[in-house]
């Protein structure tokens, strides 16, 4: 008979990651079903090449730049996120889904802006009357957020916000002289303008050392200077002899007992293009919300005919998503000719603009809950401002180099509201090349995050000007999925009628099947996701190990 | 490693530090950075060009320089920003018509006005011919968008070799070992700063 595992892990980012690490210590086997390849630092990772060493200068091969998909997708990652994407939109939705299943996920590239969720977002419902409260309280969550934040290092400083809860910090990166600018223009008008809450190390950390400020941490690290699951999470695990991570297995469905509980995954092996069944007493999925969402409701038995852990119907209901976009750009003439300055050490994330909105009142604008902006500017690499420039020969020239360290922009986060129209369903005919029904996704910027746009803009506008920079106009709103941190397909609730999972990310349905990705966050907030689930997934893994000696083969 | 960059030297030297501070055993692991596998092919020291004519490469190494001359600091020419052009042309049918029908439309122009071949003519009236390509009018809706390309291509192409870097004083062709913090404290505003030295 086949080896029957403790838990079986689908997917290895930041949710996984943890999960897998966490069972690992505790002494459970795991098998972890990743999608792709493990990345080779030395061949993936090509952070350190100017672009002078790459055969396309960083801008592609022409015939394969067409393909990329977002900004992080691009000739110093080529090979590593995928481009036979199964999904599919509804008439009127537009959708982008830049997938990395390579092992670690999106982890070998994300953002690093870490905020802790707060109260403030957890009862937001209490307070404005929209939705429902998180199931659990701030209180609850906090000490896991204090384990990660030990654990992967966290660089920022207190800042006493009401709407961002403190944490355990590393030092925080200093300001560069567009941070000083906009620092006194914001207080100028009134709103924050802070260290951001980065993900990176200022300091060596837990064997890992201190950032090297290379800039270029999109493209991956080599030294593991800021967290991802294969930097942090698996050499660990992989220790304890205890982990199988099986790579290109592209989950396809769970499967059930006789009792309609998890049994274990079939999952499609993409060398042999066979389908390969894995068992164990306990199943994790953290694919990422819509992928989490696509795997239960195409797990259909006689127990679940409209897929695993669905008796509320809400499995893959209940869709947000972060608007992205850029508010507002200009530049600032106190730094023409000027000489350049390092501003681009990390990719930009140094400061943020953390939400100001609705804090006192919920009411006192006119949307609900808030929105945060992060700024970005000054001497990074290719100058892309030549085009608002004029002319040719030595003029243009001088003015490339004199406007080098002056450019200034801003990027919103502004979250949208649960409603019955964002969400994923399964496409009654579109399947992906391995014969796996694929998603279909219906979404549309709601009424308020529409608003929050509109407000960022302005306020951005009175940002730069306070700060004594020319405005030179707003950008526009980026295709939804941009921002990748889609949430609330799984989401978590008290009432087993109304969510599918409970407060520990426990599906209601099947106690031995957990889910511990953005799926379970009833919606996104104003903060970014990883910190969160990472705090969420170690939080819910740990009960799935308390619960664990129930569970049986 | 005679001949590595002084770049790269700097990530080893960076990295040398790492390993002594983390105290960490498996410290290996990164010392991989510097060494990185995948590199573009040496770069030859004669370049063959792939798409554009004889003619049409010297006339476009000229507009690429009339475009980023060379003063203080190396021009487009320096720069080898027609090797780069005529790379990326190459690999891109999209835009390879516009390329050269814009190339005859420079020399045609120069002959209309100036009765001469492009590259025969000094410098002023280079710059004059280029600048009339570049003026839309009513007439003239093709000129403009080759020039809008050229310029983006030559853009591209000086912006991202070693010597345009170079000139813009890049910052990112060095590595930190803390995160640089403003130097005008007594100037949030940075109002009172230095007189431009660009």
């Amino acid at each position: 008979m086949a080896k029957t595992y403790d838990v079986i892990v689908i997917g290895t980012g930041a949710g996984g990651g943890m999960a897998l690490h966490t069972l690992c210590k505790a002494g459970l086997t795991v098998c972890a079903l990743n999608g792709s390849r493990r990345l080779d630092p030395k061949k993936d990772f090509r952070n350190h090449k100017q672009p002078y060493d790459m055969p396309f200068r960083g801008f592609g091969d022409p015939q394969k730049s067409k393909n990329y998909i977002g900004y992080m997708d691009n000739e110093y990652t080529e090979g590593i996120w995928e481009h036979d994407i199964a999904f599919t939109t509804a008439p009127g939705t537009e959708w982008t889904w830049r997938r990395c299943f390579a092992v670690g996920g999106k982890t070998n590239f994300w953002g690093r802006s870490s905020a802790r969720f707060s109260d403030i977002d957890f009862q937001a419902a209490s307070r404005d009357g929209y939705d429902v409260d998180w199931p659990l309280t701030y209180q609850e969550i906090a000490p896991y957020y204090s384990r990660v934040e030990r654990f992967i290092g966290v660089a920022s400083t207190v800042q006493n916000r009401p709407s961002n809860p403190d944490g355990e910090y590393l030092p925080p990166m200093n300001f560069r002289c567009i941070d000083r600018i906009l620092e006194s223009g914001a207080n100028k008008i009134g709103i924050p303008y802070l260290p951001d809450r980065i993900a990176q190390l200022t300091r060596s950390l837990n064997g890992h050392p201190a950032c090297h400020y290379c800039g270029n941490c999109t493209t991956g690290c080599d030294t593991g200077s800021f967290f991802s699951t294969p930097w942090c999470l698996l050499p660990e695990a992989e220790k304890s002899g205890r982990l199988e991570i099986r790579t290109n297995a592209l989950a396809k469905n769970i499967l059930v007992d006789n009792d309609g509980r998890a049994s274990g995954v079939a999952y499609i092996d993409r060398d042999s293009k066979q389908e390969v069944e894995v068992h164990a007493k306990a199943v994790v999925v953290a694919a990422s919300c819509v992928e989490s969402a696509r795997i239960l409701l195409n797990s259909k038995s006689r127990h679940w005919p409209t897929g695993i852990a669905n008796s509320s119907g809400q499995a893959g209901r209940n869709l947000c998503d972060h608007l992205y976009g850029t508010t507002a750009r200009g530049y600032f003439p106190q730094l023409l000719g000027q000489p350049s300055f390092p501003d681009n050490v990390s990719d930009s994330t140094i400061a943020w603009l953390p939400r100001w909105q609705n804090i006192n009142n919920p009411r006192e604008e006119k949307f609900i809950r808030g929105y945060s902006v992060y700024p970005d500017g000054g001497c990074s690499g290719f100058p892309w401002y030549y085009d608002t420039i004029a002319g040719f020969g030595r003029d243009f020239k001088r003015e490339i180099k004199r406007r080098y360290p002056t450019p200034i922009g801003f990027y919103v986060q502004a979250p949208t509201q649960r409603s019955d129209e964002n969400y994923v369903d399964i496409d009654p005919t579109v399947k992906d090349i391995y014969g796996i029904p694929a998603a279909r996704l219906h979404f549309a910027w709601d009424k308020n995050t529409l608003l929050m746009w509109e407000h960022a803009k302005h306020a951005t506008e009175q940002l730069i000007r306070a700060s004594g920079g020319e405005y030179l106009g707003a950008g526009e709103i980026d295709i939804p999925g941009t921002s990748l941190h889609e949430t609330g397909t799984l989401r978590m609730g008290n009432d087993p009628q109304s969510f599918v999972t409970n407060r520990f990310g426990r599906t209601h349905d099947v106690p031995n099947l957990y889910i511990c990705d953005a799926g379970v966050f009833p919606n996104c907030t104003d903060k970014t996701t990883t910190i969160s689930i990472l705090a969420f997934s170690l939080r819910s893994t740990e009960h799935l190990i308390e619960n664990f000696p129930q569970f049986k083969a | 490693m005679a001949n590595q960059s002084p770049d790269r030297r700097a990530v080893l030297e960076m990295l040398a530090k790492v390993a002594v501070v983390s105290q960490f055993p498996g410290f290996s692991r990164w010392s991989f950075a510097a060494e990185n596998e995948h590199s573009a092919p040496p770069k030859a020291a004669h370049y063959d060009p792939q798409f554009f004519s004889p003619a049409e490469y010297r006339l476009l190494d000229q507009l690429s320089e009339l475009i980023i001359p060379r003063d203080e600091t190396p021009g487009a020419h320096d720069a080898g920003v027609v090797e780069f052009i005529d790379h990326m042309v190459a690999h891109d049918p999209s835009i390879q018509f516009q390329f050269r029908r814009g190339l005859g439309l420079v020399n045609a122009l120069a002959f209309q006005t100036q009765a001469q071949d492009f590259l025969s003519l000094p410098l002023d009236k280079q710059e004059g011919v280029l600048r009339k390509i570049a003026t839309p009018s009513q007439s003239e809706i093709e000129g403009p968008a080759f020039f809008k390309l050229l310029r983006s291509y030559t853009v591209m192409g000086y912006y991202t070799s070693r010597a345009g870097l170079e000139s813009l004083d890049y910052p990112g062709l060095r590595l930190y070992s803390a995160s640089p913090e403003c130097p005008h404290k007594d100037d949030p505003e940075h109002r009172h700063l230095p007189p431009p030295r660009y």
